[in-house]
């Protein structure tokens, strides 16, 4: 078992160290014939905002060779409607769910996160920031969640992994997850010759190549937070969860790659199997080499 | 509600060229019916949706566009599909069979509904398109098909477009009073069209049949789709009856649905 809220007073004990990211998944009722969960070690739920949020208009995806752009509105029904229609699956699934709180203003966050109180299975609250909070805004926030008594895990958004990672972990976040997808904007390519480019999409990037990024952000952070980290961004096989978890990564999140190879969920569990990750001293004598001694961590 | 996933492996039988753009035949055990579709893995980052254009028991032919990977693959290559997924068109909800059938697309959206062009013992096609050059030749619709052609500019058949009223220029006739008088005749019909058309498609429907049943006319959705299951969201829509994933609760919804509330 994994505790990645250990300062909790429930704390948040995982089976095993995958689980999907959130917005790629549903609820939990998505793929039951082609993902096992009870390989999984928790399911993230889809954002979710204490009002009903409408789609976005126009078009939404954007694909340019290995990587692709989607752009969503993050639309739900509220917290209200996703917790009547989903606790009774909650309570039977297999592993615990966290829930993934849109966190935009500390009251709304509040009242979403207290509706989560005493669920049966539900075992913790995620926080989806936006790119452009304050690191008082998000401490005020993430002290909004914490009225919920769950444990909270934080999930930084790429561009402000440096501001606000070891400022939420020093206001005592439970555990954070690095890192949202970062934006990007990608053409929308159109049939009229004339006018091949059309228009722009502006949204979340999603593909294999934010896995670097991802190994950046945690030969950065990992092991200097004072709490767990959970890896997000880009991992498609069980070598690039275990290159995370040998880094200090407490747990992995699969992203949208998993739309492509819904099973790519259970491969990634069973390869990564019950964990042996480096010590921190081996992991970092591992980049040391790898660096040439160029660069220290 | 939880839904089971197939999980097949197609083959490959061809790819080849069918002006603007590619056919591409897949043999698999469970084909798409009309109106459903395959998610298919072609190396890309997301799936691709491929929607049937002739289907057989051995497998289903899909249009894609010229230059897609599915164009470069030799026959015999197994392709990693998903599916069939969606709802399709519904002909068979009435508990007996259906006699007469009406089918309205676009030109460019045609081949979708060409699955059905021997779904009832009489079927009718009204086809519009911009001018006359787009509109494809008789010759390459079956002998059984009532075809009705209509163009924007009226250069061929009736005037365009099909929802539209107004007068018409001496020597051509709309083609309004000739879609109401088969919209009169059939048992179902089923659209294929741009989907900023659907809620004035939708109001023709109702003012000339009143009260039609759920599903007498059928409208196809297009859209993006890389999940297949409902839960990127990339392809939630709101119609005027409400919010619907088009993976999963369509791509086929009752044109009715679109009708402005």
């Amino acid at each position: 078992m994994i505790d990645i809220a250990p300062n909790h007073k429930y704390g948040l004990s995982l089976k095993g160290p995958v689980m999907p990211a959130a917005g790629t998944f549903g609820f939990g009722d998505a793929y039951p014939n082609l993902v096992d969960l009870s390989l999984l070690g928790a399911l993230v739920t889809n954002p979710v905002s204490l009002r009903r949020r409408r789609p976005a208009r126009g078009r939404r995806l954007a694909v340019h060779r290995d990587a692709f752009v989607v752009h969503t509105g993050w639309p739900n029904p509220g917290v209200r409607t996703v917790v009547r229609d989903f606790r009774e699956i909650w309570a039977h699934l297999p592993v615990p769910v966290i829930v993934h709180l849109l966190a935009t203003q500390p009251g709304e966050l509040a009242q979403a996160a207290s509706r989560l109180s005493g669920l049966s299975n539900v075992a913790g609250i995620e926080l989806g920031f936006t790119t452009g909070v304050s690191p008082r805004l998000a401490v005020d926030l993430l002290d909004a969640a914490r009225e919920g008594d769950l444990p909270v895990i934080a999930k930084v958004p790429f561009e402000r992994v440096d501001q606000l990672a070891p400022h939420l972990a020093r206001h005592g976040v439970d555990a954070v997850t690095l890192m949202s997808p970062p934006r990007a904007v990608l053409p929308l390519l159109s049939t009229d010759p004339q006018m091949p480019i059309a228009r722009y999409l502006r949204g979340r990037l999603y593909g294999r190549a934010l896995f670097p990024l991802l190994l950046n952000a945690l030969s950065r952070w990992a092991g200097k937070l004072g709490c767990a980290v959970i890896a997000c961004g880009g991992i498609a096989s069980p070598e690039e969860a275990l290159a995370c978890i040998n880094l200090g990564a407490a747990a992995v999140q699969i992203d949208a790659l998993l739309w492509r190879d819904p099973w790519l969920l259970n491969e990634i569990a069973r390869g990564v199997g019950a964990p042996q990750p480096l010590t921190k001293t081996e992991a970092e004598a591992a980049l040391r080499e790898e660096y040439n001694g160029e660069e220290t961590l | 509600m939880s839904r089971v996933v197939r999980h097949q492996t197609a083959t490959l039988r061809y790819a080849r060229p069918a002006p603007p753009l590619w056919e591409v035949r897949l043999d698999l055990n469970v084909a798409p019916a009309a109106g459903t579709y395959l998610l298919a893995d072609f190396g890309g980052p997301v799936r691709e949706p491929l929607y049937p254009i002739e289907v057989d028991d051995a497998g289903f032919v899909a249009n894609v566009a010229r230059g897609h990977p599915a164009t470069q693959l030799l026959p015999g290559t197994s392709v990693d599909v998903l599916g069939p997924l969606g709802r399709g068109f519904r002909l068979d909800t009435t508990g007996y069979a259906l006699a007469r059938l009406l089918l309205i697309a676009d030109v460019g959206s045609l081949p979708l509904l060409r699955p059905l062009y021997q779904a009832a013992p009489a079927v009718a096609l009204i086809v519009e398109a911009t001018t006359r050059a787009q509109i494809p030749s008789p010759t390459q619709f079956p002998a059984s098909l009532e075809l009705t052609l209509v163009t924007r500019d009226g250069s061929s058949g009736y005037l365009g477009p099909i929802e539209g009223n107004g007068s018409a220029p001496v020597g051509i006739e709309r083609a309004g009073a000739r879609v109401r008088e088969l919209l009169l005749w059939t048992e179902r019909v089923c659209f294929a069209c741009d989907p900023e058309r659907y809620p004035a498609l939708a109001a023709l429907v109702k003012e000339v049949r009143l009260q039609p049943q759920p599903d007498f006319a059928q409208a196809f959705l297009r859209s993006s789709m890389p999940c297949g299951v409902g839960v990127c969201d990339v392809c939630r829509v709101v119609l005027p009856g409400g919010e619907v994933r088009v993976c999963v609760d369509g791509p086929v919804f009752d044109l009715l649905s679109f009708l402005e509330l």
